[in-house]
């Protein structure tokens, strides 16, 4: 049975709040730890240079609570990674620096890991009875626990970001561009490759029409289960997200036994306080914008500055 | 007709290039970008396509270069051009610093040849209402003059994300960042309106712990005019076109007046109306007004038409060197003031 934790850490948080919420939420959910746990991958949603004020990345006050939580469980020797991998305008050693992991890294002594360098193996997974091969960091696959920290939001092109989505971010190959027309696959396929053992969602801020501070902290004992849970207070049927479906169609994760444990608020409280959007309509909007725009140039020869261009 | 080569086919580059193409009496000749990516757009015009700017000034007969080099490069662009007896055009800003804008300033007096800034704030179509205004005596005597531009930068990207280029991120390399970035629009417009312009006080942002400023804050007084003015510049922000966080704001005597009365509410409506414009313009045979559709984008277009005409009619250049000089002089005080000078 899947176990999913939802709790507050107060709309007007401060860092002793989100040091309490992510916390609560690690004892709530009373995970299961291997035996031995040597090396700790965390993977933080850092999608571009936007920082986590915008609602778009992961608050890095997350992973440090994270990280000292895991320091206190397993000792002080245990390696902890806070992992990355460049993106096709991201370059993760900027990222780790523009967004405070730099200095993170310093005041807590653990390592920053570009996961598009270093030993990459070649890993091969049905979806769809289609083989697909991703290039994954080695470290991720032989890590004794990795730990998902995405972001509680809405996506332009999937509707919603959150756990199975910021694994995506984690294949080692930087022009992830070209996955994006088989970007539910892609997704699924690369959860099939790497498990998350626990994720931990920032919805400090979170972003849906407009960045809202909402306080709200995840943790999820499955990946799908949490990202089904998250769908909900996103105000979507979960079933009704692409990667979701295919998700559960690939046994990714369990969602149909679910143990939802609502600490501080309610999954109702959480829906209802989301500035939700509506991403069809957005890609519908952008999609007849941009073809007036096609059928406008043709017919006048006007020029089409080159940042518009597909 | 004006032969015209077009040195760097970056973002900015090929917007000239593409307008360039647009405009009357001009021969866009060829171009020179090291990327073979970027080379191909070129191509797919068919336009000539050099890997090197030393080639395309070597081998073609021009009048007229177009500088849209990373700012580390500019000084020896501009001077080769300038050896070779090109008039160019040149992306903001002129120069890293002050030393650099002074050289390129002395060998272009000493070669006899023109050299204008692309500082196409100046014609937005806001801006030149705004300032009309202030000419007209209609905001009084101004006392206060405040302009924001806070954006992404070159942190932000386009319909496709492309990757930020480097340079931008190295204080060697860009000389600096949001002030010297956008900031300089800004006190160009301050000085364009007000003149004789000095630092009264600054102060510059590191939010990002980058090499470079995210974010700067000028304050300056006219000698002439005795305006104070406020500049607010900055990378910091997340910004989704076409929003665009730009402003100049005048206090005067008789009250008070925005860029924000005169541009468009709702940019999508404004791209509908103005696109309509152009296919009636086009339809009756008139002359198109390009780029206007974008409210922004139209003032590069009309800066570079601008300068092509008075390079054509051997009139005075719209902007001076000497303002630009200026402009860097300002810049490269506040960045010694604050320690961030290329020796700082």
């Amino acid at each position: 049975m899947a176990k999913v934790v939802l709790t507050s850490a107060s709309k007007n948080f401060v860092d002793n709040d989100i040091r309490d919420a992510v916390s609560r939420s690690f004892d709530l959910l009373g995970y299961n730890y291997p035996k031995k746990v040597d090396t700790v991958v965390l993977k933080p949603n850092l999608c571009y240079y936007w920082d986590y004020s915008t609602g778009e990345t992961t608050d890095p006050r997350v992973i440090s609570v994270i990280i000292d939580y895991l320091r206190a469980k397993f000792g002080e020797n245990v390696s902890i990674f806070v992992a990355e991998a460049d993106a096709t305008a991201m370059k993760t050693k900027y990222s780790f620096k523009l967004l405070g992991y730099e200095k993170l890294s310093q005041a807590k002594n653990v390592e920053l890991l570009n996961l598009s360098e270093g030993e990459i193996v070649e890993k091969q997974v049905s979806i769809r009875n289609n083989t697909i091969t991703l290039p994954v960091n080695k470290m991720l696959l032989e890590s004794d626990l990795v730990i998902n920290v995405p972001k509680l939001r809405t996506h332009n092109l999937v509707g919603m970001t959150c756990s199975l989505k910021n694994m995506f971010g984690a294949i080692s190959k930087p022009r992830k561009f070209s996955y994006h027309k088989n970007l539910d696959a892609i997704i699924v396929a690369i959860n099939k490759l790497v498990k998350s053992d626990i994720c931990i969602v920032d919805g400090l801020i979170a972003r849906g029409k407009y960045p809202k501070k909402m306080g709200l902290i995840l943790a999820g004992d499955d990946a799908l289960a949490t990202d089904f849970v998250v769908a909900k207070i996103l105000g979507f049927n979960p079933r009704a997200i692409g990667h979701l479906k295919l998700a559960e169609k690939e046994n990714v994760g369990d969602v149909n036994n679910t143990e939802l444990i609502e600490d501080k608020t309610s999954l109702k409280e959480a829906k209802k306080l989301f500035p939700g959007s509506s991403f069809l309509l957005h890609r519908l909007s952008w999609g007849l914008q941009l073809k007036l725009l096609d059928v406008y140039l043709k017919l006048s020869g006007d020029v089409s500055p080159p940042f518009l261009k597909a | 007709m004006l032969r015209v080569g077009v040195i760097g086919l970056g973002k900015m580059g090929q917007l000239h290039f593409l307008n360039a193409l647009h405009m009357k009496d001009v021969k866009l000749v060829a171009i020179a970008d090291k990327s073979k990516r970027n080379r191909n757009v070129a191509e797919s015009y068919h336009i000539k396509a050099y890997d090197d700017y030393t080639k395309l000034i070597d081998s073609e007969e021009l009048d007229v270069a177009i500088i849209s080099l990373p700012n580390f490069l500019k000084e020896e662009s501009i001077v080769y051009a300038a050896e070779k007896s090109l008039d160019v055009f040149v992306d903001k800003p002129l120069a890293r610093n002050l030393a650099e804008a002074t050289r390129i300033a002395e060998k272009v007096k000493k070669q006899g040849v023109r050299l204008m800034t692309g500082v196409n704030y100046r014609y937005f179509d806001s801006v030149q209402r705004l300032k009309d205004m202030l000419d007209e005596g209609r905001v009084g005597d101004v006392v206060i003059a405040t302009a924001d531009l806070i954006l992404n930068g070159p942190l932000g990207h386009g319909r496709v994300p492309t990757p930020v280029p480097e340079w931008w991120l190295s204080k060697e390399k860009a000389g600096g960042g949001a002030l010297l970035d956008l900031g300089y629009h800004l006190i160009d417009l301050m000085n364009w309106m007000f003149g004789d312009l000095h630092v009264e006080y600054s102060s510059l942002g590191y939010r990002f712990q980058l090499p470079v400023e995210d974010g700067a804050m000028v304050v300056l007084r006219s000698g002439k005019s005795k305006v104070n003015c406020c500049v607010n510049a900055g990378w910091f922000s997340k910004s989704i076109f076409p929003d665009f966080n730009f402003r100049v704001n005048l206090h005067g005597t008789v009250g008070y007046k925005s860029t924000d009365n005169f541009a468009p509410k709702n940019l999508r409506l404004h791209a509908i109306k103005a696109a309509s414009c152009n296919l009636l313009r086009k339809a009756t045979g008139r002359k198109m007004k390009y780029l206007s559709y974008t409210y922004y984008y139209h003032s590069f277009f009309k800066i570079l038409e601008l300068f092509f005409d008075a390079i054509q009619k051997d009139t005075e250049l719209p902007i001076s060197l000497k303002e630009e000089i200026d402009v860097i002089k300002i810049i490269d005080d506040v960045y010694k003031r604050n320690g961030a000078d290329l020796n700082g």
